[in-house]
């Protein structure tokens, strides 16, 4: 699994080691030049305090070696070494350091100075400079360019000090990059997970969230600016799923409980007929019938709606005469109206639509038997047709009694019914859930309002067919 | 026995009501809230089986104002609701007993009869009275162990009157306990029901156990204390 913690502290440590190490580097080479620059002017001093103390005389090549400088040339714990040679190669002059021995030198050109290391004549590392140069006739002053043989100088001198500190300066070096990469691995370590704890209390959170559980809200007030969208998504996210939990956890109740009183009733018919088989009469099979009936109209319902869950309803795009439609569906609740009293108001104007004439059948059919079943008798319900603005409106009104605004917004819930009481009969409340899935499917819309003098007032609307 | 079945299916209305009356009770029914509860509170009854999701008043309201008015009959709540909040809930308002849709009649029925044991302040099943022996879970009655043929009503008569054995029990509390109502109550159906089961307890010469206080009613015990009997 990615940790963020664990890779940003990776790549900072990876960048900081490449920083520090190029850093280090850098002022180690630095250093070692500087050093051996000193050290390489120390040799070249040397060589100009030689140059300068060599005559050349009648009998041959004099170094004036009475100088305090000469003191490190001597034979007892020597650390500097000249040796003056003619151009033939031959040794003129070398210091008692030397003793018998050569002090080798380089294969370059010596038309300027030269530096290099090598091994001393006792073993020891050393550094050598070498350069050619003109002994003096007297003291003071070189003899005339005519007669001056120009001589090889080499000067050595013992570098062991000069490693000893380059070593010392490469360990002092590593020890401080070594000690800078721990300080940085711990303080890295610890800025992250102080700067990454509000993400880890997120994550925590997160975790302790279930299903029952969908009341929690992140509070957003003490959060980074950079979690507080996520956050705020996230707390939106939240109320969307505890709404849509609710609502199922209700309808899979309003299911249940709508199951269990067809299923009580047939199970108390059948007990019944078995147990006193004198009681049982063509009534009781007709309950029996009448029970199965409704929960097969319940299933089928129930079927309908899960196929439209799963986007499976196909609705057709025709063009239907509305008004005629309209008639056609009103035809089967005629009867029934008659009989409850009920004065109807048209007012249709004819007009074509582009529907699926199944589907509007079925939404105006329940908009109808609601408003017949639903309106006290002696009622009168209104059903208006209307185009505006080049869409088709079918306004199915009546008069409801004891119906809040708050009641029109469930309307469309699954199982809603105002009245909490089951009492059987037709009207499962899913009716209108069917209705609105319907119209959806073909494009259109049902809404439900209620309007003035109390009525209920559902609008199909949909567009019109040119 | 005497039961008040409140719930809205007609169709449940009836298959109780028929099993509690072939059972041997005395059954009303109610099919709303406000009806359910106007009449617990006009009759005494043994036992009211309440369904909660009611027209016009809920069932735990109706049983929360029985309780508030001093009503103690035992509510046996009959519901589609099946969580154990909405259980707890039913039980805390005042409910003796939860029985969940949908049911065994069976269950129903010895529920309702554990109900009506409780009413009396009793739990066994077998009542002796003297040498009568009624089992109320067999609806069996032996008198010297020879077994007593009686009608579902003339049993609920003696049931009733064994439960409440050595009290006096009068004619109106018959007629409240025993008969629904259907039964016209101007009618001498008690006196008649009385005698009936006389005939039948007595058969063989055995000394009567239903004695008659003029005046005040009826009680079933070995020897009338000070009563006089017919």
């Amino acid at each position: 699994m990615i940790s963020i913690r664990r890779q940003l502290t990776r790549e900072l440590l990876a960048a900081f080691l490449l920083l520090l190490g190029g850093a280090l580097a850098a002022l180690y080479f630095a250093a070692r030049d500087e050093i051996i620059e000193q050290f390489d002017d120390a040799l070249r001093a040397k060589a100009a305090a030689i140059s300068s103390l060599t005559f050349q005389e009648e009998t041959g090549l004099r170094v004036d070696a009475s100088d305090q400088l000469f003191r490190s040339f001597g034979r007892e714990h020597p650390r500097d070494f000249f040796e003056i040679r003619a151009d033939n190669g031959h040794a003129l002059a070398r210091s008692p350091s030397l003793a018998d021995a050569d002090l080798p030198l380089p294969n370059k050109s010596l038309d300027r100075p030269r530096f290099w290391n090598l091994d001393l004549p006792d073993g020891r590392p050393g550094r050598a400079m070498a350069l050619k140069f003109t002994p003096m006739q007297e003291e003071g002053e070189p003899r005339a360019n005519a007669a001056r043989p120009q001589l090889d100088l080499v000067v050595a001198s013992d570098s062991e000090p000069l490693v000893e500190a380059l070593t010392e300066l490469l360990i002092i070096g590593a020890a401080c990059g070594a000690l800078g990469v721990g300080a940085t691995a711990w303080l890295v370590s610890r800025v992250l997970r102080r700067g990454l704890q509000p993400l880890a209390r997120l994550g925590e959170q997160t975790a302790r969230i279930n299903a029952d559980s969908l009341t929690t809200r992140f509070p957003t007030g003490d959060l980074p600016a950079e979690l507080q969208p996520i956050v705020s998504r996230f707390n939106e996210l939240l109320a969307r799923l505890e709404i849509s939990f609710e609502r199922e956890r209700r309808f899979s109740a309003d299911l249940a409980h709508e199951l269990r009183t067809p299923l009580a009733e047939l199970r108390s018919l059948a007990e019944c007929a078995l147990k006193w088989p004198e009681s049982r009469d063509r009534a009781t099979d007709e309950e029996v019938l009448a029970a199965a009936t409704q929960m097969q109209m319940m299933v089928t319902s129930l079927l309908a709606l899960a196929r439209g869950d799963q986007h499976q309803l196909v609705a057709g795009a025709v063009p239907v005469n509305l008004f005629e439609l309209a008639t056609e569906a009103w035809h089967p609740h005629a009867a029934r109206a008659g009989q409850r009293e009920l004065k109807v108001r048209w007012a249709l104007a004819p007009v074509t639509v582009a529907a699926d004439p199944a589907l509007l059948r079925s939404v105006m059919g329940n908009l109808f038997e609601n408003a017949v079943d639903y309106t006290a008798t002696g009622g009168e319900i209104e059903i208006r047709l209307e185009v505006i603005a080049g869409s088709a409106r079918l306004r199915v009104a009546n008069p409801v009694e004891n119906l809040q605004a708050g009641d029109v917004a469930k309307m469309f819930d699954r199982f809603w019914r105002k009245e909490e009481a089951r009492s059987g009969g037709k009207h499962f409340g899913l009716g209108l859930s069917l209705a609105r899935m319907f119209a959806e499917a073909m494009g259109w819309t049902l809404t439900a309002e209620l309007a003035a003098r109390g009525r209920l007032e559902f609008t199909l609307a949909g567009p019109v067919r040119e | 026995m005497r039961v008040l079945i409140v719930e809205d299916s007609p169709r449940l209305q009836r298959t109780i009501g028929t099993a509690l009356r072939k059972s041997g009770y005395a059954v009303d029914v109610a099919g709303d809230g406000e009806e359910g509860l106007w009449m617990a509170e006009s009759h005494d009854y043994d036992v009211i089986i309440l369904d909660i999701m009611l027209p016009k008043r809920d069932g735990l309201a109706v049983l929360g104002d029985l309780r508030q008015h001093g009503k103690s009959t035992h509510v046996l709540l009959l519901t589609a609701r099946d969580t154990v909040p909405d259980r707890v809930r039913g039980l805390r308002a005042g409910a003796d007993d939860y029985l969940i849709k949908p049911f065994a009649l069976d269950e129903l029925l010895a529920r309702v009869e554990s109900l009506c044991r409780r009413a009396y302040g009793t739990k066994q099943a077998l009542i002796t009275v003297s040498d009568l022996e009624i089992d109320t879970l067999g609806r069996r009655v032996r008198r010297r162990g020879r077994e007593i043929e009686l009608s579902a009503r003339e049993y609920l008569l003696l049931e009733y009157l064994a439960r409440r054995r050595g009290q006096v029990v009068s004619r109106a509390e018959v007629e409240e306990h025993i008969y629904d109502e259907q039964v016209d109550p101007m009618s001498n159906v008690v006196d008649s029901a009385i005698c009936c089961l006389r005939k039948k307890l007595a058969v063989g010469g055995d000394s009567p156990l239903i004695h008659t206080r003029r005046g005040l009613g009826y009680a079933l015990e070995e020897v009338p204390a000070g009563a006089v009997s017919s």
